[in-house]
């Protein structure tokens, strides 16, 4: 029998929150098991769209998400290839959604694992997302929408995931053509086996549940709904569950891994990021899944952060571990909060004036 | 699912749904999309009573019957 929602999220996230402990233990960062946000940054790093020299490597984590969403939605029927709402705006917000990732240093879904390691600078990023999903939604409540999508042909939806697929074969079959780090984040991963398979059950399991950490509080302001919320909850629950285990839980702002405790900058950097995941319908996990399903919206999202990734390494936008971001990366944060709010104002204003046309 | 759920209405957009409880009048409550009904995560409408067909206006994408345990598309733009 077909699994209820509400557990079928709850399994998903359990098991994500559970991969992600055992990604940390067989190699990957610290509180880093999954980070689409981090990934993303080092495969940018990797296929040399930036030269951070410690932040560069093909994470088959994101290549399993994507895979495993395609494989399942193909078999269940979800596999719907559609296209056409507004791709350039989508890159556009999802530049910004990793920009506000790198200052934060982090996805929503790392932001989760990070308060499962007891990082209180996550919960100020929490805050942060909250405010920047509750920004969002008062502009969905008013009409904010990037328009209706239409139906693709299978090949174009299957180009995105197919491109995917490739690239990491070719990593596998010519690792020369990559760059890898030699110390650093990007030098520390868990096997390739365990990390594609972890992102393969991570991308079926996301599909089938449509687990989504913007999703969910969106849902809780709007339509009092936590459903989709359960999934958030139940990462936090297993990642806790899971430090506590291995001995790496440890509560405090300072010295944290891979963050810093530049806390307006935390605060901001995951405001922008909750405000563009609204905008664009999903958090980057979310994005990845649905590209997956075929939506080339999603997939021009997944190129913006790519390419967002690229530009906070070149133009020194990400924060550092530690010390937190320089002045290019709190210009981009706040160029960016101007800018999605100026699109989501724009086209809110837009909508409304066609539904009151009649 | 409530047994008062017999329609659920989808649509293009979370401004939509809101206009379309808003008109509505009746008992309507504004829930996920059932996952039998589509792998996106937006917004859709569950009515018990009928539903006019001027309320399926701009932003309105199906309406849904319940069919046993499932659900049977009964109007899409």
């Amino acid at each position: 029998m077909e699994l209820k929602e509400k557990p079928r999220l709850l399994i998903t996230g359990a098991v994500i929150g559970v991969a992600s402990v055992i990604l940390t233990v067989l190699g990957n960062p610290q509180n880093m098991g999954f980070c689409i946000a981090c990934f993303i940054r080092d495969i940018a790093g990797s296929v040399h769209l930036h030269s951070a020299h410690i932040v560069q490597y093909m994470r088959p984590e994101i290549i399993g998400i994507i895979a495993g969403s395609f494989a399942i939605s193909l078999i269940t029927g979800d596999f719907h290839p559609r296209a056409g709402s507004s791709p350039v705006l989508r890159f556009i917000i999802g530049f910004f959604v990793m920009v506000g990732a790198l200052v934060f240093l982090g996805c929503p879904l790392r932001m989760i694992l990070r308060l499962g390691v007891g990082d209180l600078n996550a919960l100020v990023g929490l805050l942060g997302f909250a405010a920047g999903i509750g920004t969002g939604c008062i502009f969905l409540s008013n009409g904010f929408t990037l328009g209706r999508s239409s139906d693709e042909t299978r090949i174009e939806g299957a180009a995105f995931p197919g491109a995917a697929i490739f690239l990491f074969i070719l990593f596998l079959a010519v690792p020369s053509l990559f760059s890898f780090s030699e110390s650093g984040p990007g030098s520390m991963h868990a096997p390739v086996v365990a990390a594609l398979a972890a992102g393969l059950i991570a991308g079926m399991l996301a599909e089938r549940s449509r687990l989504c950490m913007a999703g969910g509080i969106r849902d809780l302001i709007l339509i009092r709904d936590y459903t989709l919320i359960l999934g958030f909850i139940a990462i936090f629950a297993a990642s806790l569950i899971g430090n506590i285990i291995t001995g790496s839980f440890s509560v405090g702002f300072a010295d944290q891994p891979v963050a810093h405790d530049k806390h307006l900058w935390n605060f901001l950097g995951m405001m922008l990021t909750g405000l563009g995941s609204v905008m664009l319908g999903g958090c980057p996990l979310r994005q990845l899944v649905m590209a997956g399903e075929g939506s080339g919206d999603s997939a021009a999202a997944v190129l913006g952060m790519l390419f967002g990734a690229a530009a906070a390494h070149n133009f020194s936008l990400a924060a550092s571990a530690g010390t937190g971001p320089a002045l290019n990366g709190k210009v981009a944060v706040i160029t960016g909060l101007v800018i999605l709010i100026a699109i989501a104002s724009i086209v809110t204003v837009k909508e409304r004036r066609k539904y009151e046309r009649g | 699912m409530e047994d008062r759920d017999q329609k659920v209405i989808t649509f293009h957009s979370q401004y939509a749904a809101f206009l379309f409880k808003k008109k509505y009048g009746g008992e309507c409550s504004l829930k996920p999309v059932p996952r039998q009904l589509s792998s996106s995560c937006g917004t859709a409408a569950f009515v018990s009573g009928d539903v006019d067909s001027s309320l399926l206006g701009e932003g309105v994408e199906a309406l849904y019957e319940k069919d046993g345990e499932g659900w049977r598309m009964i109007w899409k733009r």
